[in-house]
C-alpha cells in the first residue's frame, strides 16, 4: 500500500459539530495547522505539518517499544538501547552520528517510556539530507560494539544514579510501580534495575533491536520549514527500502484486578518525608480519558485547585501537590504525589487528598470549575501549538496512543462533552481505597549511617 | 519518569539570552518589528506583535534581585516577587488564583541576582482580564501578614527539599564559595536561616523601593495590534506613580587566586556532584560570541571535548558540561559534571586535562566551523514563542544591549578567527586558579580530592544555609 491521504486536509471533519465556542476556536486553529499523511510500502506511517516561521525543522520517531516489551532480567533494555541508537552504525561510526549533526546545525535527544522510544531531530532546513541518511542508517545497520556497551553501560548507570538514588522522587515511584502492578510489565522502572544494568547481554540487545526497530513499528513526524512533497520523496529514497518484519510480540498480560489497598515504607536519609498514592486507571484510548483529565484539573492544577487550597493554602501541611498520568497503551495509574511539610504526619496529607476525593464522589463539581478546567485544555492546546517541536511531540503522541493524530484536534470537542456527573463517575469508579498503592518514604536520620545498615 | 539520553542539567537563567526571527528566505535572521515607549511616569514598554498562535505573553524586569537584598535577609527579593500574586487590594489570593485559572492564564515572578522577572501569559481573547490580573498583582500587592508567613514556611521547607536532591543545589553552595562576601554569592532564593529573619515590613519596603515604574521594563510580544495594546496598558499602568529610585551601583567581583575546595558531606550519595571555575563575564563582555563559539566546542554541547571525555569515551558520567552564567556584572564560569563516588578523582583529574588541553592546544579550524553551525543552527527556536521574544527584549533593554545582539548575530559568529579563540581561551577560561565545589559522601571520597587545593572547607548538608558569604 501506499496511501498518501488527500494532503493538507483541513482537519475539521464537519462531522463533529460542537456548539460551545472552546470547540470552535480550537477547530479553526487547526486549520491552520494540516497535516498530510503518507504510509510507506515498509509500512512507517509519516506525517508533515509545514510552518514557515523559522527556518528549522522538528523531527519525531516513535517507535512502539518500551519497557513494557522487556522481561525480568533485562528491565532497562529499551532505554539503554535507546543511548545505543547513537554509538555507532554502518555509515556513521561510533561518534560519528553526534558530529556530523552538530556540524550541520543540527542537536538531538531521545527518551524512553514504558511504551514508546522516541527519537527527536531539531535542525536546520539545510541538514534535511543529512538527518534522512543517518535515521535510515541506524534503523536498519546499526552496530553492535562491545567496548561502547561497556562504556554505555556505565553512562546509564550513572543516570540511574541521578534520577533515582539522588532524587527520592524517583526512588519512591519507583517503588509504588513495583507494587501496585504484580503481574504486567509497568512494574519495572524504565531505566531498569540496577543489576539488571549490570547485566544484559550483547544477545539480548541484538534480540530488542530486531524485535522493535521494524519500520512498520514506527512512526515519523516532521514539523517546520519543509513541505509534505520534499519529506515523503525523502522517505521513499531513505526509509522505504528499509523492509519491513514482525513487530514486537503482543504484551498479554493483564493486571489482576486489585482487591485492597497497598502500603509501602521507604526509610531513607532525607530532609523531608515523601508521599505517593497510585490509583488503577484505563488507558490512553479509554473513553473515560478526557474525563479523568477534568477530574485531575479540578484537583491539582493552578493555586486555585481543590487540593492546593487544602493541603498548600488551607490547612499548610504541603509544599505541593500534583496528580500525573502519562501516555499509556495498557491500563496504567492516576499517581498523586504529595511533599509534606516539614513536622507533618505524611498520613495528613494522604488523609486530605481521599477527603478532597470523597467530595467529589459525593457531590458533583460546579458548573464554574468545569468551565475552568476546559479553558485550561484549550491553552494547553495552544501551548502544545506554538512550537514545532511541541507540534511534532504532540501530534505523534496521539497518533501513537490514540491510533489516529485527528484526535488532538478533536481533543477539544471531546473535553467539551465531558459533564459534572461523568467527572463525579470516574471519581466512584477508579478512586477506591481498594485499588490504590499508597508509597510513604520516611527520613531516616539516626545514627550515622544506620539509614544504610 | 522517562529517561532521555541527555539531561537537562542546570537551567541557567542568561545564559543564552539570544534568539533569532527569521523575516525572510535569506541567510539573514532578523528580531521582528518593535516598539518602545517611555511613560510619562517613567515605565519602559516595549511592544511586538507575533502572529500565528492567539497568545500574549508579558514580561516584565524590575530592576532590582537579589543582589538588593540586605545582608543576612538573602530572599527578600525573591519573597516580595513570590507574594505579589498573594492578595492584592481588590482580591485575596484565592479570588487572584481563581480569575487568573478560569481563563487559563499564568502568572509567575521570580528574582534572580540582578532582576525580578514577572511574567503573564493568556489567550487574546482574554486580553482585558489578563492585562488588569496582571497589573493588579504588580501595582497593588497587600502582603498581608498569613500569606507572608505561609509563604516564608514554605520556601524554608523547600529548601530542604532541594538538599534532598544533591543537583538541584549544587549551583547555590558553588556560587556562595565562588563569591563568597560579593552580592552575587547569596542565594537568591535565600537559606533556612535568612528566610526566618525576613519581616512583613522588610518586604513591604523592599516593594516600595524597588517596585517603581523608573526602575521597570515591560515588554509584551504576542497576537494584538500594537495601537491598542499600547492604549490598554497606558490605562492599565499609567497611573502608577512615579519615584525617585536610588539603586546603589554593583561593583563586579575580582577572579579568585589560587585555589580552594568545599566539600559539602551527603552521607548517603552514591555520586559525587562537583562544580569548579572561577569569575566570568559580563553579560556585554565584547568578547560574548567569541566566548560562546569557543565553550561550545569546550563543554556547550554533547560532542564538546568535556562530554566526549568524561561521558562519551570513558562512561564516567551521563553528562559533564561548561557554562558562563553572564551576569549585568561578571558572573560565575563552571565546569559540572558527576560520577560514582569511586571514580570522584578519576572524572575531576579528567576535567582537568581537557581544560589543560584547552589551553594549549586551542580549538581547531574543523571545530570551530562546526560549532559556528551549530550556534546559528539551534538558535532560531529559542526565539520562536512571544513568550521567548518578550523575555528577550526586556533582557536586551536591561543590558543595554540592542537588536544588532540578533540582527548581526550571524555575521559576529562568522567573524570569529583562530586568533579571536585562541585570546578568548587565555583571558576568560581559567588555568590555575580554580573555586571547586563538591557534593558527596566525605568519609569515602574526601581524603582523594584533598589534593586538589591547599585551602580546604567542609560542612554538612544538613547544616542550614549554603556558604556563610557575607553574613
Amino acid at each position: 500500500m501506499n496511501n498518501v491521504s488527500v494532503a493538507l486536509r483541513g482537519l475539521v471533519l464537519g462531522t463533529l459539530l460542537s456548539t460551545t465556542a472552546i470547540a470552535a476556536c480550537a477547530q479553526s486553529e487547526a486549520q491552520q495547522f494540516p497535516v498530510a499523511t503518507k504510509t510507506l510500502k515498509n509500512g512507517m506511517k509519516v506525517l508533515v505539518q509545514t510552518d514557515h516561521s523559522i527556518p528549522n525543522v522538528a523531527l519525531y520517531i516513535f517507535y512502539r517499544i518500551g519497557s513494557r516489551n522487556e522481561h525480568p532480567g533485562t528491565t532497562g533494555l529499551s532505554h539503554f538501547f535507546e543511548h545505543m541508537m547513537f554509538n555507532g552504525a554502518k555509515k556513521y561510526g561510533p561518534g560519528d552520528l553526534d558530529k556530523a549533526m552538530e556540524a550541520n546545525g543540527a542537536s538531538n535527544n531521545a527518551y524512553t517510556t514504558q511504551n514508546v522510544t522516541v527519537y527527536q531531530d531539531w535542525f536546520p532546513r539545510s541538514a534535511l539530507n543529512l538527518i534522512f541518511d543517518i535515521e535510515a542508517d541506524r534503523i536498519q545497520n546499526l552496530s553492535f560494539d562491545a567496548k561502547k556497551i561497556a562504556s554505555e553501560r556505565e553512562v546509564v548507570a550513572s543516570e540511574r544514579r541521578t534520577s533515582v538514588d539522588a532524587n527520592n522522587g524517583g526512588i519512591l515511584d519507583e517503588q509504588l510501580k513495583a507494587t501496585a502492578f504484580i503481574a504486567h510489565p509497568y512494574q519495572w522502572p524504565v531505566v531498569g534495575w540496577m543489576s539488571d544494568i549490570e547485566h544484559w547481554t550483547m544477545d539480548d540487545l541484538k534480540h530488542h533491536f530486531e524485535m522493535g526497530y521494524a519500520p512498520n513499528n514506527a512512526t515519523m513526524v516532521v514539523v517546520g520549514d519543509v513541505t509534505p512533497e520534499e519529506i515523503f520523496q525523502l522517505c521513499e529514497k531513505y526509509i522505504e527500502p528499509i523492509p519491513q518484519h514482525a513487530p514486537p510480540p503482543p504484551v498479554t498480560t493483564v493486571e489482576p484486578e486489585q482487591m485492597g489497598e497497598r502500603r509501602l515504607i521507604v526509610h531513607k536519609q532525607a530532609e523531608l518525608p515523601l508521599l505517593m498514592i497510585g490509583y488503577h486507571v484505563p488507558q490512553t484510548n479509554s473513553p473515560d480519558f478526557y474525563a479523568l483529565n477534568i477530574l485531575r484539573t479540578v484537583l491539582v492544577q493552578g493555586e486555585s485547585s481543590r487540593m492546593y487550597q487544602r493541603l498548600v493554602d488551607k490547612d499548610q501541611i504541603a509544599l505541593e501537590v500534583t496528580a500525573s498520568q502519562g501516555p499509556a497503551f495498557d491500563p496504567t495509574l492516576t499517581i498523586f504525589a504529595a511533599q509534606p511539610k516539614q513536622g507533618v504526619d505524611p498520613q495528613k496529607c494522604e488523609n486530605a487528598i481521599y477527603d478532597e476525593l470523597d467530595k467529589i464522589k459525593k457531590t458533583p463539581i460546579s458548573d464554574v470549575e468545569l468551565e475552568k478546567a476546559k479553558n485550561i485544555r484549550l491553552v494547553e492546546f495552544y501551548h502544545q501549538m506554538r512550537t514545532i517541536n511541541g507540534r511534532g511531540n504532540t501530534i505523534g503522541t496521539y497518533e501513537v496512543f490514540f491510533g489516529d493524530y485527528h484526535k488532538l484536534f478533536d481533543a477539544a470537542t471531546n473535553y467539551g462533552a465531558v459533564t459534572k456527573e461523568d467527572v463525579q463517575r470516574v471519581a466512584q469508579k477508579y478512586f477506591a481505597a481498594n485499588n490504590r498503592t499508597v508509597a510513604t518514604l520516611i527520613p531516616d536520620n539516626g545514627e550515622q549511617g544506620s539509614a544504610k545498615q | 519518569m522517562n529517561p532521555e539520553r541527555k539531561a537537562l542539567r542546570f537551567v541557567v537563567g542568561a545564559v543564552l539570552v539570544l534568539g533569532f526571527a527569521w523575516t525572510s528566505r535569506a541567510q539573514t535572521l532578523k528580531l521582528p518589528p518593535h516598539e518602545k515607549i517611555v511613560l510619562k511616569n517613567g515605565l519602559t514598554v516595549l511592544l511586538m506583535e507575533k502572529h500565528g498562535v492567539p497568545i500574549v505573553d508579558i514580561a516584565v524586569i524590575v530592576k532590582s534581585g537579589s543582589v538588593a537584598d540586605p545582608a543576612g535577609e538573602e530572599g527578600l527579593a525573591s519573597v516580595t516577587a513570590g507574594l505579589l500574586h498573594k492578595g492584592t487590594a481588590k482580591r485575596s489570593a484565592q479570588q487572584f488564583a481563581a480569575d487568573l485559572d478560569f481563563i487559563g492564564a499564568e502568572f509567575s515572578a521570580d528574582a534572580s541576582a540582578d532582576y525580578t522577572t514577572i511574567s503573564s501569559e493568556f489567550l487574546t481573547k482574554d486580553v482585558d482580564k489578563g492585562v488588569d490580573l496582571f497589573s493588579d498583582a504588580v501595582l497593588h500587592p497587600v502582603f498581608a501578614q498569613g500569606e507572608v508567613e505561609k509563604l516564608l514556611a514554605q520556601e524554608i521547607d523547600g529548601i530542604k527539599a532541594a538538599k534532598d536532591e544533591a543537583q538541584s543545589v549544587a549551583l547555590n553552595y558553588y556560587y556562595g564559595y565562588l563569591f563568597n562576601k560579593h552580592a552575587y554569592g547569596r542565594p537568591v532564593g535565600g537559606d533556612e536561616l535568612s528566610l526566618a529573619r525576613i519581616k512583613r515590613d522588610a518586604i513591604a519596603k523592599f516593594y516600595e523601593t524597588n517596585y517603581t515604574p523608573g526602575n521597570t521594563i515591560l515588554a509584551v510580544a504576542g497576537e494584538f495590534n500594537a495601537a491598542q495594546m499600547r492604549a490598554k496598558l497606558e490605562q492599565a499602568l499609567g497611573g502608577w506613580k512615579a519615584k525617585p529610585s536610588l539603586l546603589p551601583a554593583l561593583i563586579g567581583p575580582t577572579a579568585v587566586k589560587g585555589k580552594k575546595l568545599l566539600l559539602v558531606d551527603k552521607p548517603d550519595s552514591t555520586q559525587t556532584f562537583f562544580v569548579f571555575g572561577n569569575i566570568g563575564t559580563a553579560e556585554n563582555d565584547p568578547d560574548r560570541v567569541a566566548i560562546r563559539v569557543v565553550n561550545t566546542i569546550f563543554g556547550g554541547r554533547f560532542t564538546s571535548e568535556l562530554n566526549e571525555a568524561l561521558r562519551v569515551e570513558s562512561g564516567l558520567t551521563y553528562g559533564a558540561e561548561a557554562f558562563f552564567d553572564s551576569r549585568k556584572e561578571p558572573g560565575a564560569f563552571a565546569i559540572y559534571s558527576f560520577t560514582k563516588n569511586e571514580s570522584t578523582t578519576q572524572a575531576i583529574d579528567l576535567a582537568l586535562q581537557v581544560l589543560a588541553k584547552l589551553h594549549k592546544d586551542g580549538v581547531t579550524p574543523e571545530q570551530l566551523a562546526s560549532a559556528k553551525a551549530y550556534l546559528k543552527g539551534q538558535f532560531p527556536p529559542s526565539i520562536e514563542t512571544s513568550g521567548q521574544l518578550a523575555r528577550t527584549i526586556a533582557a536586551h533593554e536591561f543590558y543595554g544591549l540592542d537588536d544588532d545582539e540578533i540582527n548581526q548575530m550571524e555575521a559576529r559568529i562568522d567573524a570569529v578567527t583562530p586568533a579571536m579563540a585562541k585570546q578568548v581561551i587565555a583571558k576568560h577560561f581559567p588555568e590555575e586558579n580554580l573555586v571547586f565545589m563538591l557534593i558527596g559522601k566525605a568519609s569515602e571520597i574526601g581524603p582523594g580530592v584533598r589534593k586538589y587545593a591547599t585551602q580546604q572547607d567542609s560542612r554538612k548538608i544538613s547544616e542550614p544555609g549554603f556558604w556563610p558569604g557575607a553574613k
